[in-house]
């Protein structure tokens, strides 16, 4: 296998589907619409509906190199499953040409046309066969498969007495030994246990890096679309927005679309006199000092906050919490402030939290000048928020599990 | 090997791909027939018990009805075509059903659709074997071997699948989008049933005072010379033989097979988005 040589060639894909509309002074009883149904059937007519082109795909373009490893990222509805689709032959594109080169596998689910009457060793051998191996192909690796799907003892039950668990397991063994020049995965691997999922993400790494073999990967988890894939696509209502490096087309998903997070935050300034110190301004900001909302987990965070002073106090404290959507604090800061104001009324703080500090989530910050137990001077609960998603850490493969707030740089003595 | 899809794609009949998802064709083909019979306790005794029900019920009914010929003859002649027509309509029913029923392999993964019609022909075959024997033994006690025209009967067996796979194709295409197929169909089978030779024989339809064209209808009937020559195999004589009648129903046939394949050519890339 030479690299670098065209693999998947998509030249304006589209993609129509249609919309079937009911008319609106529909009956809203069974009994109403099944007389009106009859009615229409007596006379002659068919169930009035309106219909509306829908395209789920809109010329679409891209090229894929053998052995690259394309994660296709989009928020739901982007058009994600109908691209495998169509590149799978499972539908035909309503306009456009696909170009590939060799054998292509797909995986839109594990355990396609399982028969919960059919024994484990039965449905391996027929999956094995949906899925495009031949019966020697199956043979070779029939083993392997078994051991993977640690079902051994009970491969001459019924799949359907199997636990869902196991039925996964098997069904993703077969899926993980296709022999193929081309891999498409479409979120497949969101099922199992957290010790299987981790088990399959392994396995997909080691089939990925196999060979040449080219891999289109669908998923929501970014953890496992970094740790896969080396390129990106990123879809926005059946559109390429953009493509190329995977690192920065995550960033741009999710620093694109709705996103709770509030990354900037100005405070009227009191007039109050008795409010001496002011907070005015919270802005998140990456290492660019870019305003941004998300941060990959291996990036710094810098939270710059503005205070803005009216008369001179002593002693006083700006403190910073940062707590986990559920309001569970995670750790707080401090810094003595009073002294650093000289000749100006105004000056940002900033603080930088370093890089893999907090595990993949959404975090809020709160902040307040204080004196210690004394006096609670300005307050801002909750001032601020932002993401921090997974860029392939250690831990992307628990993906959902709880692994904690923090990544701690601990040091192993063995 | 480079492939290529295009918006205009049409499909043709691919006879080397179908070749290479021949495993493919195996398994699907072994799971119907594993799966037919599971969690019964008769098991593949039903295969024996539906025929014999029918044997029994229309061997009553065409005594009672065409008295020229004596009781085990009668009963012996009905379950001829009885067995044979139960392999028949089996197989019209099971293509028909082929692509509605797996659809969940249809949206997932792709191969060649023709597998799942021509797949689901080894139940009925197997079906039609076990049934077949027993009739086979009893033919051989109350009339002994039966004569040298027995050699036709794989022919015969093989014209009557090809006609109804063409039938049931056609069915199994329109029920990708219309599910009135499922309801039309039964009623379909039982109007083919009275108006083939299964348990009253030919002659005693035509002797009937009807009108002469439903008498050409019935003649040029694909099934009525399939079931008379299944009879012809085990007696030595064609029932009404009419050579014009019989090239006509085979053109018949012909032109379904024609056709069918064609129609679900045209739409097998569109399966997935109907289905």
């Amino acid at each position: 296998m030479i690299m670098g040589r065209i693999s998947i060639k998509v030249e304006n894909i589209s993609k129509k589907y249609q919309l079937f509309h009911r008319e609106k002074n529909e009956e809203a009883s069974l009994l109403g619409s099944m007389a009106s149904g009859l009615v229409n059937v007596l006379k002659g007519k068919r169930n009035k509906s309106s219909h509306e082109d829908f395209w789920a795909l809109k010329d679409i373009s891209f090229e894929i190199s053998q052995g690259d490893r394309v994660g296709v990222i989009g928020r739901n509805g982007a058009g994600k499953s109908t691209l495998l689709k169509v590149l799978s032959r499972v539908v035909k594109p309503t306009t456009g040409r696909i170009e590939f080169e060799g054998r292509m596998a797909s995986l839109l689910e594990v355990g396609t046309g399982f028969h919960g009457d059919l024994s484990g060793r039965e449905n391996i051998y027929l999956n094995g066969s949906i899925m495009g191996m031949t019966k020697r192909e199956i043979n070779a690796r029939f083993d392997e498969i078994v051991d993977f799907s640690e079902v051994e003892k009970f491969l001459d039950t019924p799949v359907k007495k199997y636990s869902s668990g196991m039925y996964v397991r098997l069904a993703f063994a077969v899926a993980a030994h296709l022999n193929s020049d081309i891999l498409i995965v479409d979120e497949v691997l969101a099922v199992g246990d957290a010790s299987f999922q981790k088990k399959s993400l392994g396995k997909m790494e080691t089939v990925s890096q196999e060979s040449g073999k080219t891999i289109l990967f669908v998923s929501h988890n970014m953890g496992q679309i970094s740790a896969l894939c080396n390129k990106g696509i990123l879809l926005n209502k059946g559109k390429i927005e953009t493509e190329g490096n995977i690192q920065s087309i995550i960033t741009r998903y999710f620093n694109s679309g709705e996103s709770q997070a509030q990354t900037q935050t100005e405070f009227a300034c009191p007039n109050d006199p008795s409010k001496n110190l002011a907070i005015t301004k919270i802005t998140l900001l990456d290492k660019n000092k870019k305003n941004v909302r998300s941060f990959a987990h291996d990036e710094e965070i810098s939270i710059a906050v503005t205070v803005t002073k009216n008369s001179s106090l002593k002693d006083i404290i700006l403190g910073l919490f940062f707590s986990d959507m559920m309001d569970k604090k995670v750790f707080s800061v401090q810094l003595p402030v009073s002294d650093k104001f000289d000749i100006h009324n105004e000056r940002v703080f900033i603080l930088v939290v370093p890089m893999a500090t907090f595990t993949p989530n959404t975090y809020r910050i709160s902040a307040a000048l204080h004196i210690p137990n004394i006096q609670m001077i300005d307050d801002r609960p909750n001032a601020g928020s932002f993401e921090v998603y997974d860029n392939g850490s250690d831990f992307y493969k628990y993906a959902g599990l709880d692994i904690g707030m923090v990544f701690v740089n601990c040091k192993w003595e063995f | 090997m480079k492939t290529i899809i295009t918006g205009s794609d049409r499909s043709f009949l691919n006879v080397s791909e179908l070749k290479r998802y021949g495993g493919l064709f195996k398994y699907l083909s072994l799971r119907d027939v594993f799966v037919r019979y599971k969690q019964t306790w008769i098991g593949f005794g039903w295969s024996i018990i539906r025929p014999l029900i029918n044997i029994v019920i229309f061997g009553c009914l065409s005594f009672l009805v065409d008295k020229s010929q004596n009781f085990t003859d009668n009963f012996l002649r009905v379950s001829a075509g009885i067995v044979f027509w139960q392999l028949l309509s089996t197989a019209i029913s099971e293509v028909s059903n082929s692509l509605v029923s797996n659809s969940n392999i249809l949206t997932k993964v792709y191969f060649p659709k023709l597998i799942l019609p021509f797949s689901s022909l080894l139940v009925c075959l197997v079906d039609f074997m076990i049934a077949f024997i027993i009739f086979l033994l009893m033919f051989i006690i109350f009339k002994g071997l039966p004569p040298w025209q027995i050699i036709f009967l794989p022919l015969v067996v093989i014209y009557g699948l090809v006609f109804s796979f063409g039938v049931g194709l056609i069915f199994a295409t329109a029920s990708v989008k219309y599910r009135d197929v499922k309801f039309i169909l039964p009623f379909i089978i039982q109007i083919l049933f009275y108006a083939s030779p299964v348990f009253l024989s030919s002659k005693f339809i035509l002797d009937l005072n009807i009108p002469a064209f439903l008498k050409v209808i019935y003649q040029v009937n694909p099934l009525a010379y399939f079931l008379n020559a299944f009879k012809y195999c085990f007696y030595g004589t064609f029932e009404s033989y009419n050579a014009l009648y019989f090239f006509i129903s085979l053109g018949i046939t012909f032109l379904i097979v024609v056709f069918s394949v064609r129609y679900f050519l045209n739409f097998e890339k569109s399966f997935a988005d109907y289905i």
